[in-house]
C-alpha cells in the first residue's frame, strides 16, 4: 500500500510552547490509522496542521505527495472530509439546510438522496428537519460527521468521533465507519477510547506530549506487552497462571486431562494498559 | 482560478434563510430609514443631511451586518467549514457579501424615496457610491475577521458609526479645530464633499480629486481585508 499521508520531522510551537516535536509516521492507503492520546497531545494541533489550517514550525506533511501548506487548495480539499470536537453548524438552520448548502460546496450529485444516506449512516434520518439549536451534543457530533461524509472524501479526519455518544450510536457510528474503509475511504482517527482504538483501526500510534512513542498494529503491541501467561479457570472456581514453556504445557496437559478446566485465556494487557506503561500518563 | 456562481449562490441563500431568524441584524437595518422619516419633517433637505443618512447607512448596514455575520461565522466556528470547503476565498467573499449589498441597495433606495433625494451627475455618483459600498463592505469584512464575536464587532462598530456615519457632526468639529483638516479626506466627507460639488453644478472632471481619494480607501481596505483573511485561514483558530 502506497502513502496517502506523511509526516517527516514536524515541529509546533506555540508562543515557547511545543505543541509537536519531531513528530514522524506515515498513513497508508486504505487503513483507518488510529492517533492515541489524552487531551492536550498534541491530536488537534497535528489534525490542523495535516488538513492546511495551520503552517507547522519546522517538518513536513505531505497528504497525496502535496505539502500540507498547499493542501488549502479546492483541488485537494474536495479529496478530504474533516470532523473536528467544534460543531460549526449553522445553529438557526435545520440539519437538512445545513447539509444542503454543504452538497453544494463540494457540487455532491443526488443532493437529497445522499442526504438521507449519511443521516441513515449517522442514526440520524428522524432529525432531518430538526433546527440545530434544539439538538442535544451527541447529535450535533453526528450531524458534523454526517457533514465529513457527504462529498465521499479519500482521507477522512475525524477528532474523537464518539467521544459524546451513547455505547448504541457509538456502536452504529463504528459499523458506518468500517463500511466505509471497506469502500476504499482512508480514515485517521483520533480518540481516547482504547476500545474504539482496537476495533477499528489497522494500526495505532500512542502520541504524549507532542512525540509518537509508539506506533503498530493494536494485536503486535498486545502481543509485544503481553508477559507470556495464561489464566486458567479451574473446575471449583480456583484460578491458575501458567507460563508459556515446557513446565505451563505439561500443567496445562494435566489440568485437561483431568477435565478440569472450565476457561483459559491469554494475559494480553489492554491499549489503555500499554499505555499508561509507555507514556506513563492515563489517556483521560 | 474557478469560479462557481452556485457555491456563491448557495452561500447568499444560507444567509438570506439566516436573516430572517437573526432579528438582532434585522433592527440594526431598520434604524436608518426610522431617521430619513424623522428628517423627511423638515423641508427642503440639504445635501448634507441627505448624506449623512446615506453614510450612516454605509456604516449601519453594509459595514454592520457584514461585519456581525462575519462575527457570527467565528463565533460559531463555521467559517472554518466554509475556509475547509472547495469555495475559494473570492466565492465565499462574493457569497457572504450579497446579503449585505441586497440589504444596502433595499435600504438606499428606501431611504432616497423617503428624503426625495434625486442624483444630480449621475455617472460621478454612481461611481462614488459603487466604490463606497466597495470600501465598505471591504470595512465589514474586516471587522468581522478581527473580531471574535457578534458582541464584540457591535462594540467596535460604535468608534466607527462616530467617525464615518455621524460625519456632519465631525465636520462642525473639524471647523473649531483646523489641525483636524486631514480627516476631511475620510470617505465619508469625500462622499459628501463629490455630492455637493455636483449639486452646485460642477462637472465629472472637477469632482475626480474626490473619486480618487475614495478609490484609495477602497483599494487599501480591499488588500488589508485580503492579508487578514488569508492569515486567518491558516492561524489554526
Amino acid at each position: 500500500m502506497d502513502n496517502i499521508l506523511s509526516v517527516k520531522a514536524l515541529k509546533q510551537v506555540f508562543s515557547k510552547e511545543t505543541a509537536i516535536d519531531n513528530m514522524n509516521f506515515e498513513v497508508k492507503r486504505g487503513e483507518i490509522f488510529g492517533f492515541l492520546g489524552p487531551s492536550g497531545a498534541g491530536k488537534t494541533t497535528t489534525i490542523k496542521i495535516l488538513t492546511g489550517q495551520l503552517h507547522p514550525t519546522s517538518g513536513s506533511a505531505l497528504l497525496f505527495d502535496v505539502p500540507s501548506t498547499k493542501v488549502n487548495h479546492p483541488k485537494y480539499l474536495k479529496k478530504i472530509g474533516v470532523m473536528t470536537d467544534n460543531s460549526g453548524l449553522y445553529s438557526r438552520l435545520s440539519v437538512y439546510d445545513n447539509l444542503h448548502l454543504y452538497c453544494e460546496l463540494y457540487s455532491v450529485e443526488n443532493k437529497r438522496k445522499r442526504i438521507d444516506e449519511v443521516l441513515e449512516m449517522v442514526n440520524l434520518i428522524d432529525a432531518k428537519s430538526k433546527v440545530v439549536s434544539k439538538l442535544s451534543k451527541g447529535m450535533l457530533q453526528r450531524v458534523t460527521l454526517a457533514r465529513a461524509l457527504l462529498h465521499e472524501p479519500e482521507l477522512l479526519f475525524l477528532d474523537e468521533p464518539t467521544a459524546a455518544l451513547d455505547p448504541a450510536n457509538s456502536r452504529h457510528i463504528h459499523h458506518g465507519l468500517q463500511e466505509l474503509n471497506r469502500k476504499g475511504t482512508t480514515i485517521f482517527l483520533t480518540t481516547h477510547d482504547m476500545q474504539e482504538a482496537e476495533l477499528l483501526c489497522h494500526r495505532v500510534a500512542f502520541l504524549n506530549n507532542g512525540k509518537v512513542q509508539l506506533l503498530d498494529e493494536p494485536s503486535k503491541i498486545r502481543r509485544k506487552y503481553s508477559d507470556d501467561t495464561l489464566t486458567v479457570e479451574l473446575v471449583g472456581g480456583e484460578k491458575r497462571t501458567l507460563i508459556n514453556g515446557p513446565e505451563g504445557a505439561q500443567k496445562m496437559y494435566e489440568y485437561m486431562l483431568n477435565n478440569q478446566v472450565v476457561t483459559m485465556h491469554s494475559n494480553e494487557p489492554t491499549l489503555g494498559d500499554i499505555f499508561v506503561d509507555v507514556t506513563g500518563r492515563s489517556l483521560l | 482560478m474557478s469560479f462557481s456562481l452556485k457555491r456563491v449562490y448557495a452561500i447568499f441563500n444560507k444567509d438570506i434563510k439566516d436573516l430572517f431568524k437573526n432579528m438582532f441584524v434585522l433592527s440594526t437595518v431598520l434604524t436608518p430609514i426610522l431617521l430619513a422619516f424623522l428628517f423627511s419633517q423638515s423641508e427642503p433637505i440639504p445635501v448634507g443631511l441627505h448624506y449623512f443618512i446615506i453614510n450612516l447607512i454605509f456604516v449601519m448596514t453594509t459595514v454592520y451586518v457584514q461585519g456581525a455575520i462575519i462575527a457570527e461565522e467565528k463565533e460559531k466556528n463555521t467559517l472554518r467549514g466554509l475556509m475547509m470547503s472547495p469555495a475559494t476565498t473570492t466565492e465565499i467573499m462574493t457569497g457572504k457579501s450579497g446579503l449585505s449589498a441586497l440589504l444596502t441597495i433595499v435600504t438606499l433606495v428606501v431611504c432616497m424615496r423617503i428624503t426625495g433625494y434625486e442624483f444630480v451627475n449621475v455617472p460621478a455618483i454612481f461611481l462614488a457610491f459603487f466604490m463606497s459600498f466597495i470600501l465598505y463592505l471591504a470595512m465589514g469584512t474586516l471587522l468581522g475577521l478581527l473580531t471574535r464575536t457578534v458582541m464584540e464587532a457591535s462594540l467596535v462598530l460604535m468608534p466607527l458609526l462616530f467617525v464615518f456615519g455621524m460625519g456632519t457632526l465631525l465636520l462642525e468639529f473639524i471647523a473649531d479645530y483646523p489641525s483636524l483638516a486631514f480627516l476631511e479626506y475620510l470617505p465619508n466627507f469625500q462622499l459628501q464633499f463629490l455630492a455637493e460639488a455636483v449639486d452646485a453644478g460642477q462637472a465629472f472632471t472637477d469632482v475626480t480629486g474626490y473619486l480618487i481619494v475614495i478609490a484609495a480607501w477602497m483599494v487599501l481596505l480591499c488588500i488589508l481585508t485580503v492579508v487578514v483573511y488569508r492569515k486567518r485561514a491558516v492561524d489554526g483558530k
